[in-house]
């Protein structure tokens, strides 16, 4: 009961400190234009970089956007890591096969909390050929075993990888901090403790029945290998947002909310509302250097 | 002295006379794949060594920079410095507190940022101009001073730096080795900006400590806010100037053209930077030939601020770059104009477009526009009599960073060269994936001790370069003139200096210049050649 308890704690903490998060880079005062081009939401020139600048009298012509591409250069960048696929390939492969393993393993959580949750129902999880089976069971069953062993596989191989590479490259050496080498083990280890739990039952019903005590809130015998693998996943659920592992949140704000903002502060805008708003505020710090006080902040234009 | 493949962020304050030293650069393509081809690197004096801080790769950037006298001079800069990092991430600096947390926090140090900066290839590979690699520093600072983890935990964390005058001085010195281009951060798969620490780090130097490079700080916006223009130009002298050039115009071309000055109401006031009045003359003369023979309504300025659209806060020091664009945009709005056109400057392009649209709110507020959409539209609505004939040469197009990555202005000047020209080419890459000129961010017009050295050598590097590739049908034909058209200032000075430089304008007919320049070449309506070498 313990363990279940503990398995709860972490994924509120984890959604909690992500949202936290999230929100505070929400609330950062708005900042200074850095869109850099190619800008996707330019419909028609984002092929080739350009933007509404492009055209004489710009403010005077209704611009041409598309939150299409925007979502379609969104979804590349988070599915298969478009930047580092095409700038830096042979660490694309590793990474690629981390993330690729994370997403295979969200899934595969997924579908065996709904297989607890069919068993608890009365609905058995299992192979097509048995009598009696639904067609929902056997789609939990088969997506269950195809999305686990992929995942787990590219977990594992992509963290151990990323790991060994830090430590055999060079340059990757030099700039890789203790703590650095520490986020990627802790997530190598958790993977790998959740294949030697699993492993010996790739049908994964011993994890069914596991997350159907947790989900029920009822006492199960736990071995010490499931229980140092609920630890280490639980520790690396509260661990990840409050590391730099949470650039899946940070990525968000760069890339909509700086590189591609593209949002120019135009007469009776949304902008020139958020615009006026932060010209209206006095900083309680101030920088020292001779010219900056001589001649004190500069009054805003209102 | 520590072999730059073995250098790493920690070693910034260890105690070596000089960190690194550049030795096996970029090879460049035919004909300068040959010794003796390439000037070397001046030898570094025993007097700035004593003087500046030449600690970090044996140049000299900001030379403002003066070693201390003693023990307490040393300990108040660290100081000073420890306050202005602070700051960086404190209210008083809202207006880009959210990209830089973003790329301080988030680096996950793949280094695919690396093989983008020209920089780092150019001086091969030295580990010193890594991007990452200044980055790096400030954060391990960061952690060591004003974070929970790096008091508790230290090197774990990767607070592992000694913080004495030499790691500050160097690390002040290493800002001034980025071009602030930002082609890194279009790589990075996190979307996260290396240019926005260098800029920091700048930002502490000048805003806090009272320390950026003369050129810039004394000698650029405060000169500027002082009289009116970076140039020192006062009003009287930008007068004489002008009726110097309408002289100039007659003489030359036989056009009787006055160029229009305060005119009230008009429909655009055209800024250019400064610069070109004094060094390219002919690009405001060529300007106002185009405008006036497509009949736009347009008007220059002569009121204080109003003749000069540089902006050089925008490399260093945010304060400085408020009040300046605040000033020009007041300019504008006492005219009554409808619009401004930026000439061809790029960062002054990116410094009343961009970043001082935020600057104050829009009602009233003057939009600005870049020159090259106007000017395409007057040779695409045949406004303009063009003969591509008379540009008949090898042409290639430098994009300008600030023009091109960062404001998406890609096809007008495109459009026109294929208009106006017979033989024109790419470099390669172009457009929005184009190298920095290397004088980007003010490396142009620093020129103290052997800066410019670091600037023809090795930031500028792989623009010539790409020049060379440009043209090697023609390169080594000495008879067949060739035409870099660098629609910006400070590409313009920095292209000047390399062709000068590797002597490439006197051995093999590489010349450089603007867009209109060419435009006005190619004009039906000009007797003679207005471009000088083909006379």
């Amino acid at each position: 009961m313990a363990l279940a308890v503990f398995a709860y704690i972490s994924m509120v903490l984890f959604i909690g400190i992500t949202a936290y998060k999230a929100r505070k880079l929400a609330q950062l005062p708005l900042h200074g234009r850095m869109e850099l081009y190619p800008v996707p939401g330019e419909k028609g020139r984002h092929e080739y970089g350009g933007s509404y600048y492009e055209e004489a009298e710009w403010w005077k012509k209704p611009r041409e956007l598309s939150k299409g591409t925007e979502l379609k250069e969104m979804l590349k960048e988070m599915l298969f890591i478009k930047k580092l696929f095409e700038n830096q390939r042979p660490l694309w492969w590793l990474s690629y096969a981390l993330h690729l393993g994370i997403y295979f393993l969200a899934a595969w959580s997924v579908l065996i909390i709904a297989g607890a949750f069919t068993e608890l129902a009365g609905l058995p999880v299992k192979a097509g050929a048995a009598a009696g089976t639904s067609l929902w069971a056997v789609l939990l069953y088969y997506l269950g075993i195809f999305t686990g062993v992929v995942g787990f596989a590219l977990a594992a191989f992509g963290s151990g990888a990323l790991f060994l590479r830090r430590v055999f490259d060079g340059t990757l050496k030099k700039y890789t901090t203790p703590q650095e080498y520490f986020n990627l083990l802790l997530v190598f280890a958790a993977v790998v403790s959740g294949l030697t739990v699993w492993g010996s039952d790739p049908t994964f019903g011993n994890a069914r029945s596991v997350m159907a005590h947790v989900l029920s809130l009822t006492s199960f015998a736990a071995g010490p290998l499931l229980v140092l693998h609920v630890i280490l996943v639980g520790v690396m659920f509260i661990y990840i947002p409050l590391s730099k592992m949470s650039h899946y949140v940070g990525k968000y704000f760069t890339f909509h909310k700086v590189l591609w903002e593209n949002e120019p502060n135009v007469a009776g805008s949304e902008m020139e509302h958020k615009v006026k708003q932060a010209l209206g505020y006095r900083p309680q710090n101030a920088w020292s250097a001779p010219h900056v006080k001589a001649a004190g902040a500069p009054a805003p234009e209102k | 002295m520590i072999d730059h493949k073995d250098l790493r962020p920690k070693d910034l304050g260890n105690p070596d006379q000089q960190l690194i030293k550049l030795q096996e650069l970029m090879p460049l393509a035919a004909p300068y794949d040959k010794p003796g081809m390439e000037p070397d690197f001046k030898e570094i004096k025993d007097s700035w060594k004593e003087k500046y801080c030449a600690s970090l790769d044996g140049f000299v950037g900001i030379d403002t920079l003066i070693r201390p006298k003693s023990k307490e001079e040393e300990e108040e800069f660290v100081g000073k410095f420890l306050n202005g990092l602070e700051k960086i991430f404190s209210d008083a600096n809202n207006g880009v507190l959210q990209p830089l947390l973003l790329s301080f926090e988030y680096c996950a140090k793949c280094n695919t940022c690396s093989e983008a900066c020209h920089t780092f290839a150019a001086s091969g590979k030295n580990e010193l101009y890594r991007p990452i690699f200044r980055s790096e520093v400030l954060r391990k600072i960061a952690k060591k001073y004003f974070t929970t983890s790096g008091k508790f935990f230290g090197s774990l964390v990767g607070a592992d730096i000694d913080v004495n005058w030499e790691t500050v001085a160097r690390l002040g010195e290493l800002a001034y080795r980025c071009n602030l281009c930002r082609r890194c951060a279009q790589t990075c798969p996190l979307g996260l900006d290396n240019s926005i620490l260098a800029k920091e780090i700048r930002k502490i130097f000048s805003q806090e400590m009272g320390i950026a490079p003369n050129p810039l700080h004394e000698k650029g916006s405060m000169l500027q806010l002082k009289t009116g223009s970076s140039t020192g130009i006062t009003k009287p002298a930008f007068l004489d100037t002008l009726e110097f050039l309408e002289e100039d115009i007659e003489e030359k071309y036989g056009r009787k053209i006055k160029f229009p000055l305060d005119k009230k109401g008009a429909d655009i006031l055209l800024l250019h930077n400064a610069g070109e009045f004094m060094a390219w003359p002919e690009n405001p003369i060529a300007f106002a030939i185009l405008f006036e023979e497509a009949g736009l309504d347009w008007t220059l300025s002569s009121e204080m601020m109003g003749y000069d659209n540089v902006n050089y806060g925008l490399w260093y020091d945010d304060t400085q770059a408020k009040k300046i664009a605040l000033q020009q945009m007041r300019v504008a709005q006492e005219l009554g104009v409808n619009r401004i056109v930026i000439g061809e400057c790029g960062h002054a392009h990116k410094a009343s477009a961009i970043v001082a649209d935020r600057m104050a709110a829009a009602e009233g507020k003057i939009p600005v526009e870049s020159c090259l959409p106007i000017l395409w539209d007057m040779v695409r609505t045949n406004r303009l009599k063009l003969d591509p004939g008379k540009n008949n040469f090898p042409v290639t197009l430098h994009d300008p960073c600030n023009v091109v990555r960062q404001m998406g202005i890609v096809q007008p000047q495109r459009n026109i060269l294929k208009a106006i020209c017979t033989r024109f080419r790419e470099m390669t890459p172009h457009g929005v994936d184009n190298y920095c000129c290397g004088g980007g961010s003010g490396f142009a017009i620093m020129n103290h001790c052997n800066f410019s050295d670091f600037r023809n050598k090795v930031s500028a590097r792989m623009k010539f370069k790409q020049i060379l590739g440009a043209f090697q049908d023609t390169m080594e034909n000495s008879e067949v003139p060739k035409y870099v058209c660098a629609p910006c200032s400070n590409c313009k000075g920095t292209i000047r200096d390399i062709l000068e430089y590797y002597q490439a304008s006197a051995k093999f007919n590489v010349h450089f210049g603007g867009l209109v320049e060419l435009m006005v070449n190619a004009l039906v309506s000009m007797e003679k050649p207005f471009l000088e070498f083909l006379e």
